[in-house]
């Protein structure tokens, strides 16, 4: 890739970001209700605290003044206190930031490793029963509401069965101390397999949840390439040079059946960020998911504001990075 | 996958059933604590979590009388003068003896504009018009207010002591997440948005004297897990992994009673809800036609079929938990016949239309009532507002221009002077019925200054008569808090402050 291109790219983000600033500050601008208010609700206060915390946080002052204080104190790396939280919005997203993106990857992976095997077995059996049933799946992957999957899980493997946790990240017993903050990698590069193991039992459950929409899809997109994969000339002329059919499949075929299936991958992890919403509240998981939807009801709008930036960036970035691996998988095409 | 599976739940199985040496009682609880500063938050959960990390002035025992904590005594001096007595010989979780001048820090960084570190506390006005908070000698501490506020030591159970040495350390920032408190339990890990992990403290006074048992917590450890979801947080009392969860949804009680190990516990809020009648405007302004309207609702039906009996009915303004609450109100008992001889007797032989507005949450109970009206000849129709906008509309200043308001009115206090005063004096900033009746205003003035407590309770309790008869309002109901414990726990009542203290708590 030419490092124009990389420059021209990077330029494309500031147009994106200035215009989801804009977007988001005027939505929640017009969305009825009023952090002071919901913030004073559970005791009805006097009208003098509720101007005191109005000026505190810089509501008592004209809406363009305040975007333009977001935007400059924003170009600085200066997201402002929470609301709430009374506490740097910066300190506060750094915080849950590691959960979801532990979170994520789990579910990142799951995907693949069920939807590649899934797809190429339903192209290679076309038409036949496991074909159908892979249909059938992802019909029900994409349509079952993740809150709902989610519940039946718990109720299924926590209460009834009772092999895994109902809720958490980790257990209490464990305090394992950070290195990437990911607490399942952390518990193993700090030695400790006993953690590991109570990490991970946490992760199964909200991982398959977040997991199975994405794997639905993928194991779609796999299947239509390797379909296609399957009738192009060098595969006819392989199989005609003898080679073994297992050999064909994995080496020849899937390597580039493997091109499409990687980059809807990547573009679809954005979309997992919206579903951590509804998978760390079920799942009690302590993310930036659940602290934007709980931020989003109390109007804290230091702090969504921030976090819409910076999901737009994340956005953006996982674009990027569908596009550079395109053109490693398929150096045919350049940027 | 599946052999995974098995291999990890035998992993943890095993883990979890190791002989356990320390006990240890977990909470499920629907929100993290916003911050650990005493001080910078005005949420209830999160004072919760902190009211086990840090003891108060003044607290409450289980029937919800004001008793001492950190204070031994204290006096009331004259309307706007205060003494409280400082208890000898408590430390912070540092080592540090808590002395007079960490009370008068404490409250001087609560009611002080800017005081902390330039922001300005959220919970200044729960601790009123303080003029003053001045040391008198080593034990004793003053508290001078501006106006009289009789409720001072009702609301005192809000505020948490701090260390003045130690949030001059480390600031306001600091003290969001580093505690030192005076309370039963320390800090040992917050891991954000999942739990909040505390051990007993060793050198604890006891607590109250008044609340026993007078000692350390009963358990080595307990933990406030964050599980927001309703049905995860069932699950969970369900799977054992948490011994105690608030906010237990109506609809799963049955659950909760049918599993051998747990149980539901429940307790009368805080919060009185009422239909305010527009007392200034047609046809509400007739004393019969208000009378007709709570002859006509059936509370009994509504508390049961759509609160799933999880409330309890009033005949007047205040919880029946509450300071100076009369008991022998007379009820309005349902009488569809009587309600509709009332309203002719009144001028309105055909009935009269009028409308209701409420909020969304309240839609169901607003329409249940409506129907109940409507069957009597008040034809109702049901508006659903948005909360600030209807607040406006139906401010004193405002243009009362409505029939009726479905609304509640919290009183965390617990104390007349908190909820009577605010929504049924004549003006004053709750009333939303535009009520106005000079006897009641002069008796909510008198016990205002009262210092005699049970002559107090007394004015307000005739005021109550006067209220109950006049009917400013369709008296309605108390909703209950809803806890799921386990039958492990032994110790622990909910407490109407919706507090959950721990340190009485044992499991087994």
């Amino acid at each position: 890739m030419k490092p124009l291109a990389l420059i021209g790219r990077i330029a494309q983000l500031l147009p994106v970001l200035l215009g989801v600033s804009v977007i988001v500050f005027v939505m929640m601008a017009l969305t009825p209700g009023d952090p002071v208010e919901i913030m004073l609700a559970d005791q009805q206060a006097t009208p003098e605290q509720a101007q005191a915390l109005r000026h505190d946080m810089g509501l008592d002052r004209p809406a363009l003044e305040r975007f333009g204080i977001f935007i400059g104190n924003a170009l600085t790396g200066n997201f402002g206190l929470s609301f709430f939280h009374r506490r740097p919005v910066f300190d506060v997203i750094a915080e849950r930031l590691p959960a979801t993106i532990e979170l994520t990857l789990a579910a990142l992976l799951l995907a693949l490793a069920i939807s590649i095997p899934l797809g190429v077995v339903a192209a290679v059996k076309k038409n036949r029963l496991v074909d159908r049933l892979a249909a059938i799946g992802s019909l029900f992957g994409v349509s079952l509401p993740g809150f709902w999957f989610g519940i039946i899980l718990i109720i299924l493997f926590a209460v009834q069965m009772r092999w895994l946790p109902v809720s958490g990240r980790m257990d209490f017993a464990c305090e394992v101390a950070p290195i990437t903050r990911l607490m399942t990698i952390d518990s193993l590069l700090r030695g400790r397999p006993d953690c590991f193991a109570d990490a991970l039992s946490h992760l199964i459950l909200p991982a398959l949840t977040l997991a199975l929409p994405m794997a639905a899809v993928l194991t779609r997109v796999q299947r239509a390439a390797m379909l296609e994969v399957l009738r192009s000339d060098y595969i006819v002329f392989a199989q005609a040079k003898g080679l073994s059919r297992r050999r064909i499949l994995w080496r020849h075929a899937l390597k580039n059946a493997l091109v499409p299936t990687v980059t809807v991958a990547a573009i679809e992890t954005g979309s997992l960020l919206g579903g951590n919403m509804v998978v760390e509240t079920v799942f009690g998981w302590p993310g930036l998911g659940r602290l934007v939807v709980e931020s989003i009801f109390v109007r804290n709008y230091p702090l969504v504001q921030a976090a819409v930036l910076l999901y737009a960036v994340t956005y953006v970035l996982l674009n990027f990075v569908a596009d550079i691996l395109y053109t490693l998988l398929n150096p045919r095409v350049r940027l | 996958m599946f052999k995974a599976l098995t291999v990890t739940a035998f992993i943890v199985t095993t883990a979890i059933s190791a002989p356990a040496a320390a006990s240890e009682l977990r909470v499920g609880f629907t929100l993290d604590a916003l911050t650990l500063d005493p001080a910078n938050h005005r949420k209830r959960e999160t004072e919760t979590i902190i009211r086990n990390i840090y003891d108060g002035l003044l607290t409450r025992d289980a029937k919800m009388k004001v008793v001492p904590e950190l204070a031994e005594s204290w006096k009331q001096v004259d309307p706007l003068t205060y003494d409280f007595k400082i208890r000898q010989g408590v430390t912070f979780h540092d080592g540090s003896p808590m002395t007079a001048d960490d009370i008068v820090f404490t409250f001087e960084r609560l009611t002080k504009d800017g005081a902390m570190d330039g922001q300005t506390s959220p919970r200044k006005d729960l601790v009123g018009p303080v003029k003053s908070i001045a040391k008198v000698d080593d034990r004793t501490v003053r508290f001078t207010l501006s106006e009289p506020w009789p409720i001072l030591p009702a609301m005192l159970p809000f505020q948490e002591v701090v260390s003045k040495a130690f949030t001059e350390k480390v600031g306001t920032q600091g003290l969001a997440t580093q505690t030192n408190g005076t309370g039963p339990f320390k800090l040992v890990e917050w891991r954000k948005g999942d739990s909040i992990i505390m051990e007993r403290f060793d050198g604890y006074y006891g607590g109250a004297t008044d609340i026993p048992p007078v000692g350390k917590a009963c358990v080595d450890r307990a933990i406030f897990r964050v599980i927001p979801e309703n049905a995860s947080r069932v699950a969970a009392l369900l799977a054992g992994e948490v011994d105690i969860i608030n906010e237990l949804p109506p609809f799963d009680m049955k659950k909760v009673e049918a599993n051998s190990n747990t149980k539901v516990m429940k307790v009368n809020g805080t919060r009185t809800f009422f239909v305010a009648l527009n007392n200034a405007k047609k046809p509400f302004d007739d004393p019969r036609v208000r009378h007709a309207a709570n002859m006509a609702i059936n509370k009994a039906l509504i508390i049961d079929k759509v609160l799933l009996g999880t409330a309890v009915p009033l005949n007047g303004v205040m919880s029946p938990d509450a300071f100076g609450y009369n008991p022998d109100l007379p009820a309005y008992a349902f009488d569809a016949e009587k309600a509709k001889k009332l309203l002719a007797e009144a001028g309105y032989p055909n009935g009269v239309d009028a409308s209701i507005d409420t909020e969304g949450a309240f839609k169901e109970m607003t329409e249940a009532v409506a129907s109940m009206l409507t069957k009597v000849g008040i034809r109702t129709k049901v508006n659903v507002g948005e909360g600030s906008t209807l607040r406006a509309k139906w401010s004193p200043k405002g243009e009362k221009t409505g029939d009726m308001y479905f609304t509640s009115w919290g009183n965390g206090s617990l104390d007349p002077a908190d909820i009577f005063v605010p929504t049924l004096k004549t003006g004053d900033r709750g009333n939303s019925a535009f009520y106005s009746n000079k006897e009641v205003d002069a008796l909510l003035d008198a016990a205002n200054v009262e210092l005699d407590q049970a002559k107090r309770a007394d004015l307000y309790k005739k005021a109550q008569v006067i209220v109950n008869k006049d009917a400013p309002w369709i008296f309605l109901w108390l909703p209950q808090d809803l806890y799921g414990v386990s039958k492990r726990v032994s110790g622990w009542e909910p407490s109407a402050d919706s507090k959950i203290n721990l340190h009485d708590a044992c499991v087994k």
